[in-house]
C-alpha cells in the first residue's frame, strides 16, 4: 500500500530532472541578466565618463583659445598698428579747430568700458557632472529606495 | 560499481582544481609582500594629482582694450622611456626653437628610472607654428622609419618627444603703459610674480588661487574637476589713446632737448583718474629679461612714482594758494620786488638775480619772483604755511595704486635739519623733494574746486565675473573753492600776459612753470636743471591736469623753453581725444 501511495505520487525521474535543469537555467538567466544590465551600465557610465573628460579637455582648449584670440585681436588692433594703418590710409591726426562739434540729444559721450555685470546676488553653478555618473549600482538602488519611500510616506497620511 | 573516473568526472576535477588555484593566487597575491608595491603601482594608473594654476587676469584700459592678456604657448620634453634617438630629438627642437643644443641633448639623453626620471623638459613658450613645425619632424621620420623597419637600417627617430600647452602672459601693445603695467615673470612657471606697476600691486589679485585636484584617468571614477576661477582682470583709468599720444610727444622732447630722462602725468582732477602716466625709457614687458639693461643703476622704474626731485616754481601754486586761503595775500596785493628778500640771515634772489620793481600777486607769479614768494611765505608764518605743504600731502606717499611709490620727508620747523631759511627756499620749490604724482594730487585740489583726489590707476575689477568700479576718493580739501578759483584765475591770465609757449589756441589753461637747480654734494653748483610745467585746463571747468618733468634738458634749462612747449603740444592732443570743444563753442554749446 505504501509503495503504492509513493508510486503514484513520485514524479518520473525525467521530471524530476527537467525540474532541476529548469532551476538550473533560471538561475542562470538571473545571473546573466544582473550581469548584462550591470555591464551595460557599466559601459555607458564608462563612455560619458570619457566623454566627460574629453570634454574638460575640450573646455580647457577652448578657454586658451578664447584667450589666444582675443590677445591676437589686440594686438592686430594695437595703438601702434592702428596709427600705421591710419597712416598708410592717408588719415592725419586731427588739430584742435578741424573737428566740427554737433549737439546730439541724450548723447552723453563715450562711456568707460563695462566688462561684466555689477555686483549682484550670488549665483551658485549647479554641478556639471550629474550624480547618476559617478554613484555605484548599490547607491543607486539604495537612493532609489530610499526616495520611493520618501514618496511613499509624502503620499500616506 | 559506477566507474570514480569517468571523463566527465576528471574534467570536472580538472576545472574544480584550476579554479581553487586561480582563487589560491589570487588571495597569495592579496597578502604577498609585493601586494603594497603593485597597489601603488595601481594608483598611478587610477589617476593624477594636478596642479591647476587659474589664468592670469587681463589688464585693460577704460575703454577695454586690452593692455596685458594670455597667449598659448607649449613646452617640449621628452618622456624618457620612450626615447630612442637623443641626437635626433636634440637637433630638431634646438632648430626648431632654438634651445641649446648641447643642454637639450643632455636633457634627452637622461636615463629613464621608473618613478624618478621619466620625463625631462627641453624647451618652453614655444610657439604653436613650432609646434607644427616638429609635428611635421616627428611624422616624416616616424613614416621613415617604417619605411626602413626590417631592412637592417637605423632611421632617426623623435619617438617619446612630447608637448602640452599652456598659456603665458602677453602685452600686446608692447612698450605701451610699461611702466604703468610693469611686468610678470612668466619664464618662471612655479615661481613667476608681477614686478612694478599694476602687476606687482594686484599680483594676488591678478593671479588667483591654484588648486590641487586629483584627475582619476579612469572613467567610471570620472568626477567634475573643481572649476579654478582665473584672477581677477582689471580695467585701468589709462586712455590708451592719450597714452600712445602722450609716451609719443614724451620720447620726442626727451630726444630734442637732449634731456636725460622725462616724465607726463595726465590725470582727470575730478575724480584722481590718472588718463596717461609716461617716463623714460619703457620697457618691452614681453620682454623683460632686458629690464637689467634698461634700468641700470638703480634707474627708477616708474619715474613719476619712484623718483623724488626739487620741483623749482612749480611748487609755487601750492605757497600762493596757501597765501591766498588765508587772506595773506589777494591777487592784487602790490609786493616791490628789490632783487633779494634776507630771510634767516640768507638773501634770496630771483632767477635772473635781477629786481623786478612793483608788482602784485598775479605778476609774481607770472615772472615766477623767488623773492616775492619768499615774502609771500614769510607773511605766511612758517606753521601754516607747513600746515598748508602737509595738507597738500607733501611729505607723504599718495597712496596710488601702483608698486614702487617713494616720498621723501618734508623738513619742519623743530626737526632740527630744519632752518629759517628753508621757508624762504621752500615757497619756490628748492630743498623740498616730491615725486611728480605727489604735485600732480596737490594741485589738483586748485583744479577741482579745493578738493584733493586720490591718485589712482584703477577703475575696475572683474572678479568671478562680476565688475567691481572703484569709486573717486576725496583726500582732503586744503583749500576752499574760492581759493582755487581766484589762483585759477590769476595763473590763466599769467600764461596769457607773458604769451607763454604753454598757451593753446582756443583754449583757456592755467599753469606754472619750474626750473630747479640739481643739488649736489657742494650746494646747488651744477648748471643742470630740471624743467618742470603743471597746468590744467579748461580753466573755467577743469577736464585735465597735465605734469611736464624735463630732466637736465641740454638745449635749455629753463621750463619755460623746454617744458611749457611739451604741455601745449600734450593738451592739443588731450582736447581731440577727450572732444573738448574750444571756449566759445563749449559756451555756446552749454546755453543752448
Amino acid at each position: 500500500m505504501k509503495n503504492r501511495l509513493i508510486q503514484a505520487y513520485k514524479q518520473a525521474p525525467w521530471r524530476v530532472q527537467l525540474q532541476w535543469i529548469g532551476l538550473f537555467l533560471l538561475g542562470l538567466v538571473t545571473i546573466a541578466s544582473v550581469a548584462g544590465i550591470y555591464l551595460n551600465i557599466s559601459a555607458r557610465t564608462s563612455t560619458i565618463g570619457r566623454n566627460i573628460q574629453q570634454m574638460e579637455a575640450q573646455s580647457e582648449q577652448i578657454e586658451r583659445n578664447i584667450a589666444d584670440m582675443q590677445t591676437t585681436l589686440a594686438m592686430i588692433t594695437s595703438a601702434a598698428v592702428m596709427q600705421k594703418r591710419a597712416e598708410e590710409m592717408g588719415f592725419v591726426p586731427a588739430e584742435p579747430g578741424n573737428e566740427v562739434y554737433v549737439t546730439v540729444p541724450s548723447y552723453y559721450g563715450r562711456q568707460p568700458a563695462v566688462l561684466a555685470p555689477p555686483p549682484g546676488p550670488g549665483m551658485v553653478n549647479p554641478p556639471l557632472v550629474q550624480p547618476s555618473y559617478t554613484e555605484s549600482l548599490w547607491d543607486w538602488l539604495f537612493q532609489g529606495v530610499a526616495k520611493a519611500a520618501q514618496m511613499q510616506g509624502k503620499v500616506l497620511p | 560499481m559506477k566507474a570514480i573516473f569517468t571523463r566527465t568526472n576528471f574534467l570536472g576535477m580538472l576545472f574544480t582544481v584550476v579554479g581553487v588555484l586561480v582563487i589560491v593566487q589570487i588571495g597569495r597575491i592579496q597578502t604577498s609582500a609585493t601586494a603594497e608595491e603593485f597597489r601603488k603601482q595601481a594608483q598611478q594608473y587610477i589617476g593624477e594629482y594636478k596642479k591647476i594654476y587659474p589664468e592670469r587676469g587681463s589688464i585693460y584700459d577704460r575703454w577695454g582694450h586690452l593692455l596685458a592678456g594670455n597667449e598659448t604657448v607649449y613646452e617640449v620634453g621628452v618622456n624618457l622611456q620612450y626615447v630612442q634617438d637623443p641626437q635626433t630629438i636634440a637637433a630638431a627642437v634646438s632648430s626648431v626653437t632654438g634651445a641649446d643644443f648641447a643642454q637639450t641633448l643632455a636633457s634627452a639623453s637622461i636615463p629613464y628610472v621608473e618613478g624618478k626620471s621619466e620625463y625631462a623638459r627641453l624647451a618652453d613658450s614655444v610657439t604653436a607654428e613650432q609646434i607644427d613645425q616638429l609635428s611635421r619632424l616627428q611624422q616624416q621620420y616616424a613614416s621613415q622609419s617604417a619605411n626602413k623597419r626590417g631592412k637592417g637600417k637605423e632611421a632617426p627617430s623623435l619617438s617619446g618627444l612630447v608637448w602640452s600647452p599652456h598659456l603665458r602672459r602677453s602685452y600686446p601693445e608692447g612698450t605701451l603703459a610699461s611702466n604703468v603695467i610693469g611686468f610678470y615673470t612668466y619664464l618662471d612657471r612655479e615661481g613667476g610674480r608681477g614686478f612694478y606697476g599694476v602687476e606687482e600691486k594686484y599680483n594676488d589679485l591678478l593671479s588667483g588661487t591654484p588648486q590641487e585636484v586629483w584627475v582619476p584617468n579612469d572613467p567610471n571614477l570620472v568626477q567634475q574637476i573643481p572649476e579654478v576661477p582665473p584672477g581677477a582682470s582689471l580695467i585701468l583709468t589709462i586712455d590708451r589713446e592719450i597714452q600712445s599720444s602722450v609716451e609719443q610727444i614724451l620720447d620726442k622732447a626727451v630726444k630734442d632737448t637732449g634731456s636725460s630722462s622725462g616724465t607726463i602725468i595726465v590725470s582727470d582732477p575730478r575724480t584722481g583718474e590718472i588718463l596717461a602716466m609716461a617716463t623714460t625709457p619703457h620697457l618691452d614687458p614681453n620682454q623683460y629679461w632686458t629690464y637689467d639693461q634698461l634700468f641700470p643703476n638703480s634707474t627708477p622704474f616708474n619715474r613719476a612714482i619712484s623718483q623724488t626731485y626739487e620741483p623749482g616754481s612749480v611748487f609755487k601754486v601750492l605757497t600762493m594758494a596757501a597765501a591766498l586761503d588765508t587772506n595773506t595775500v589777494t591777487p592784487d596785493t602790490p609786493f616791490l620786488d628789490t632783487g633779494s628778500f634776507e630771510i634767516g640771515g640768507f638773501y634770496i634772489h630771483n632767477w635772473d638775480g635781477a629786481a623786478w620793481g612793483p608788482q602784485n600777486m598775479v605778476g609774481c607769479m607770472q615772472h615766477s619772483l623767488n623773492v616775492c614768494l619768499a615774502w609771500v611765505a614769510s607773511q605766511l608764518g612758517p606753521t601754516k604755511f607747513y600746515d598748508y605743504l602737509r595738507a597738500f600731502g607733501i611729505g607723504h606717499k599718495t597712496g596710488i595704486d601702483l608698486a614702487g611709490e617713494v616720498d621723501y620727508p618734508l623738513r619742519l620747523p623743530g626737526d632740527g635739519q630744519w632752518f629759517p631759511v628753508d621757508l624762504g627756499t621752500n615757497s619756490f620749490g628748492q630743498g623740498v623733494a616730491v615725486t611728480p604724482i605727489q604735485m600732480v594730487m596737490a594741485a589738483g585740489a586748485l583744479a577741482n574746486d579745493g578738493k584733493m583726489m586720490a591718485p589712482h590707476i584703477l577703475r575696475a575689477m572683474i572678479q568671478d565675473g562680476r565688475q567691481y568700479n572703484t569709486p573717486p576718493q576725496v583726500v582732503g580739501t586744503p583749500i576752499s573753492a574760492q581759493t582755487a578759483h581766484t589762483e585759477t584765475a590769476m595763473l590763466t591770465q599769467s600764461l596769457v600776459e607773458e604769451s607763454s609757449s604753454a598757451l593753446v589756441p582756443g583754449y583757456s589753461v592755467a599753469g606754472k612753470t619750474g626750473t630747479a637747480e640739481i643739488p649736489t654734494e657742494t650746494g646747488y653748483t651744477s648748471s643742470l636743471t630740471n624743467a618742470s610745467f603743471v597746468g590744467w585746463g579748461p580753466s573755467d571747468n577743469p577736464r585735465f591736469l597735465v605734469y611736464v618733468w624735463l630732466e637736465k634738458p641740454e638745449t635749455s634749462k629753463w621750463g619755460s623753453v623746454v617744458a611749457a612747449p611739451v604741455f601745449s603740444d600734450v593738451v592739443k592732443r588731450l582736447v581731440v581725444l577727450m572732444d573738448i570743444p574750444p571756449d566759445d563753442l563749449r559756451k555756446q554749446l552749454a546755453s543752448n
